[in-house]
């Protein structure tokens, strides 16, 4: 079998525990903490003055659906037959809709909003990061600073203030919201210019602070690689600069795919709170609501969604980091 | 003999703080023969790690070259532009041979991905096959297997990555290799390898001269014709292998070698046998001799004044009371 | 501290500007934004450090067990600290927040401890690997020290630098996350932190009235805050790992 094929196997076997283990706490954390968690609920929700038929509606069908009269395993064993049936249940709060419809209207919300703007916050902090460890001088001594500060700065609080000078103060881009009220969803393109005009700065939040955290991160790894050996030597047979730089750029740029790997479940999280902040109607706004009115099957079948989301895109940048650096595959054969 | 390179006075210092220099090599004259293997050697730290990469001219921060001449075909390489020296130079007239670090070798590119970047350099006329089919000639004429050339650094021995440097560092047959500490970090197995693969390629003419740097010196006894002992950044001693070792005049030389035993094929030492005290600071050298702290028969003379390098006993010493030899060998 | 007032004082109208009677102006709820931003500031400390503290000794813990012991101990330990660092932290702190029944700022803490553990663990876990193999391991060995009084007298106190500087991030990871959470409304409960007031501006249209005093100020903390940890976390590290830098 080739080292390859070994690697990802190796590694696919690893994220099928993780996603149990994922799914296990998902069910079970909440289980954990003392009482039971529907009569209080419903308790909560009597206060609300919610009818009582519908109340009890709420209660017979949870137990059912979740087996709550029987012991924990059980539960656990309808828990992953209904999720594995891609079934996360019922929404308390917009009973009788199921949880997957309201997480499939606003997935692809978060999807188009996140990916994009990670991968060129990604792109752009690296060739900055970069650069700046290259031509050292004035450039490097702005942007090490400015990144690392902007690094300190969590998504959502940046968002905040971009809300506020561009949206409040300037009056550039509106305020809140993934659309114009008023307008339905539909594939025009006047629709997906409004949708772009919301889309912006909230992408503009998490471009400029993921920005911050590569270019520190690539800065660093590519002043380690122009120190090395390999580049002394290579000049002293004359290879020309140019060629040379590809080499480090290459080098310290696999270190940063691992990075991302590892730093991908923050940048998530920080990411479904900028949508908070701009009301934008993906998964991070719903979940926002779904706790403020304690919708436990929602908020589960969010974390769920999140969890094994991230445990995806985490197997994916590892099965391309094992085809761009050679040396995975000499590890595997070592075994 | 012809004379392929000529140093002369060369000062190359480390700048290290506004003010403050390392100075490495400082006032170091040497004449390289055709056809001849020069060895230099020195404890760590004497400046010929330096004095080799000031050989080619190439000067890479925070290193710069402060004065003096290198003389290559009568050029002057530490004053022509870096492209010319790039293009005409590196790797062709001079070419270097680092100690086979697990860095000296880009990780993540093949070699012979990187020998077809380094001949285009230079050649870019240069077809990929063509460099490939050469590369494999060459590599097999020396007794590197074919599959070296499709490896990555990482899957070679330190055997093999040095012996793969040496065959690297040759590809363009320059006249004159430099190599810096090349058997060091081997076994007495490898070690051996790659001095034979050096001695092949002089007799084969695949270069004319070698300038061989080490601290080991029973190594330059396997290979050099002559040796050049270093110490804080000058050269105090230079002369055939037999007069440098069997019939040492300088008094450090002398120390060196009265403790060692006859150097034999095989017999390794781990480092130059220690001679008490220190090397003196290179950022503050002292004035006057510079082992003057360290040697048995030092005189105020000594210290009062720089010394410079004298004929005596054909050959060349930095002392005032360079030790007489009863016979000549 | 500072102000001897309490923070939850209602001292003016809703969302007054700054002005010379209260110099960062008064929230949606009539307070004094000085205040309550002193006020959150220890809040948020206090959270990061305690929530930085517990994670930094059962990091450490599980780290140089791990890391000494070797063989199933460290490959049980070590697949245990992976785990948690591939499933996002986020999830699990907001599982864990959601089902508290009190959300008291220790326990919050204690939640945010949870999640963090496993970095300080990995990084402990990689430096007592190293240190493992030094000469002075042999000779306690040799002079019969057991091995928790090795991991103890041996092994720790070399690590006590690179240690500290660890739980510097941690606090600010700490502050961060408890920031995160409160935006999210799962927040510690009657306090003010730097999160929570965040929280408060967003969801009380303070910046779409344009009452910037109620934002700007924690935003400013926070960014401060954690800026001013990580230099120190820099600092640390340029006094304990000197770097040859080439210049040029």
């Amino acid at each position: 079998m080739s080292p390859y094929a070994k690697y990802i196997i190796g590694k696919a076997k690893w994220y099928a525990l993780t996603f149990f283990i994922a799914i296990l706490l998902n069910f079970l954390l909440p289980r954990l903490m003392p009482g039971n968690p529907i009569s209080s609920i419903v308790a909560r929700m009597a206060t609300g003055g919610a009818p009582s038929d519908v109340l009890k509606k709420l209660y017979t069908s949870y137990i059912q659906e979740f087996g709550l009269d029987k012991p924990l395993y059980v539960q656990f064993f309808y828990y992953i037959v209904k999720v594995l049936h891609g079934d996360l249940g019922t929404s308390f709060s917009l009973y009788p809709t199921k949880v997957n419809e309201i997480l499939a209207g606003a997935l692809p919300w978060t999807i188009a909003l996140q990916v994009p703007s990670i991968l060129v916050g990604w792109i752009v902090g690296n060739l900055l990061g970069a650069v700046a460890a290259y031509k050292k001088g004035k450039f490097d001594s702005i942007i090490f600073p400015l990144s690392l500060f902007i690094n300190c700065i969590p998504y959502y609080c940046l968002a905040i203030i971009l809300l506020y000078l561009l949206g409040v103060v300037l009056n550039v881009f509106p305020i809140g919201g993934g659309y114009s009220m008023g307008l339905m969803p539909s594939f025009s393109i006047a629709f997906f210019v409004d949708a772009l005009r919301h889309y912006f700065l909230p992408f503009l939040s998490i471009v400029l602070v993921t920005i911050g955290g590569q270019a520190i991160g690539m800065r660093e790894m590519s002043i380690y690689e122009l120190n090395t050996d390999y580049v002394n030597y290579s000049k002293s047979l004359g290879i020309s600069e140019g060629k040379i730089v590809r080499y480090v750029f290459k080098n310290a740029m696999l270190p940063q795919i691992s990075g991302l790997a590892i730093s991908l479940g923050t940048m998530v999280g920080g990411a479904l709170i900028t949508e908070i902040v701009f009301s934008y109607p993906g998964i991070g706004t719903w979940l926002f609501n779904a706790i403020r009115q304690q919708d436990y099957p929602l908020i589960q079948g969010g974390t769920l969604l999140i969890a094994i989301g991230v445990l995806t895109a985490n197997f994916l940048i590892d099965i391309v980091y094992g085809i761009v650096d050679p040396r995975i595959k000499a590890s595997q054969l070592e075994e | 003999m012809k004379k392929l390179l000529v140093v002369k006075g060369l000062k190359a210092y480390y700048q290290i703080g506004p003010e403050e220099n390392v100075k490495a090599v400082d006032d170091v004259s040497l004449t390289l023969y055709e056809g001849e293997v020069l060895g230099i050697a020195g404890e760590s730290g004497c400046g010929k790690s330096t004095l080799a990469r000031s050989l080619s001219g190439l000067f890479l921060p925070p290193l710069r070259h402060i004065s003096g001449e290198v003389l290559l075909d009568g050029v002057d390489i530490t004053k022509i532009d870096e492209r010319r020296l790039r293009k005409e130079v590196l790797g062709k007239k001079i070419s270097f041979i680092p100690q086979s670090s697990m860095n000296a070798l880009n990780p993540t590119l093949r070699i012979r991905n990187f020998v077809v970047d380094l001949m285009r350099e230079h050649n870019p006329e240069l077809l990929e096959e063509e460099v490939l089919r050469r590369a494999e000639e060459r590599f097999d004429s020396l007794s590197l297997s074919k599959k070296v050339l499709d490896s990555y650094p990482f899957e070679l021995s330190g055997g093999m990555r040095q012996r793969t440097l040496v065959a690297v560092s040759t590809l363009m047959n320059p006249d004159i290799v430099v190599a810096d500490e090349p058997t060091s970090a081997l076994d007495v197995t490898s070690q051996r390898q790659v001095i034979e693969l050096l001695a092949v390629m002089i007799e084969r003419k695949i270069m004319k001269s070698l300038i061989f740097i080490t601290h080991e010196l029973p190594i330059l006894g396997q290979i050099a014709d002559r040796i050049a002992i270093m110490y804080a950044g000058q050269i105090i001693e230079i002369g055939t292998l037999s007069q440098v070792i069997f019939a040492s005049s300088h008094p450090y030389t002398k120390t060196l070698m009265s403790s060692m035993i006859v150097p034999e094929e095989g017999m390794r030492e781990r480092e130059l046998p220690s001679v008490p005290g220190s090397p003196p600071d290179l950022r503050h050298p002292p004035n006057g001799c510079r082992f003057a702290q360290r040697c048995p028969q030092a005189t105020d003379e000594c210290r009062a004044n720089d010394i410079k390098l004298r004929r005596f006993q054909g050959r060349l010493v930095r002392c005032i009371h360079p030790l007489k030899v009863e016979r000549e060998l | 501290m500072l102000s001897s007032r309490s923070p939850t004082e209602m001292v003016g109208f809703l969302y007054e500007a700054p002005s010379q009677r209260h110099l960062l102006g008064t929230d949606n709820f009539g307070r004094d934004v000085l205040v309550e931003l002193i006020y959150g500031i220890r809040t948020s400390i206090f959270v990061g450090l305690v929530s930085g503290i517990i994670a930094t000794i059962v990091g450490t813990t599980i780290g140089t067990v791990a890391g000494f012991a070797g063989k199933w101990v460290d490959g049980v330990l070590n697949s245990l600290t992976n785990l948690f660092l591939v499933i996002p932290s986020f999830v699990i702190l907001i599982l864990l927040a959601v089902s508290l029944r009190q959300r008291s700022l220790v326990l919050i803490a204690v939640v945010i401890a949870v999640t963090s553990w496993p970095w300080t663990a990995r990084a402990v876990r990689a430096q007592t690997s190293s240190l493992k193999t030094r000469e002075h391991i042999n000779m306690a060995r040799l002079n019969g020290k057991g091995s928790f009084e090795i991991m103890l007298t041996e092994i720790l106190p070399y690590m006590f630098s690179y240690i500290f500087m660890v739980f510097v991030l941690q606090v600010a990871g700490g502050i961060l996350n408890e920031a995160g959470l409160s935006m999210l409304g799962l927040g510690p409960e009657n306090t003010i932190s730097l999160g929570i007031m965040l929280s408060w501006a967003l969801n009380f249209e303070a910046v779409r009235t344009g009452a910037w005093w109620a934002f700007v100020p924690p935003v400013f903390s926070i960014a401060i805050i954690t800026f001013s940890l990580y230099l120190v976390n820099i600092g640390m590290d340029e006094i304990f790992n000197p770097r040859l830098r080439k210049q040029g």
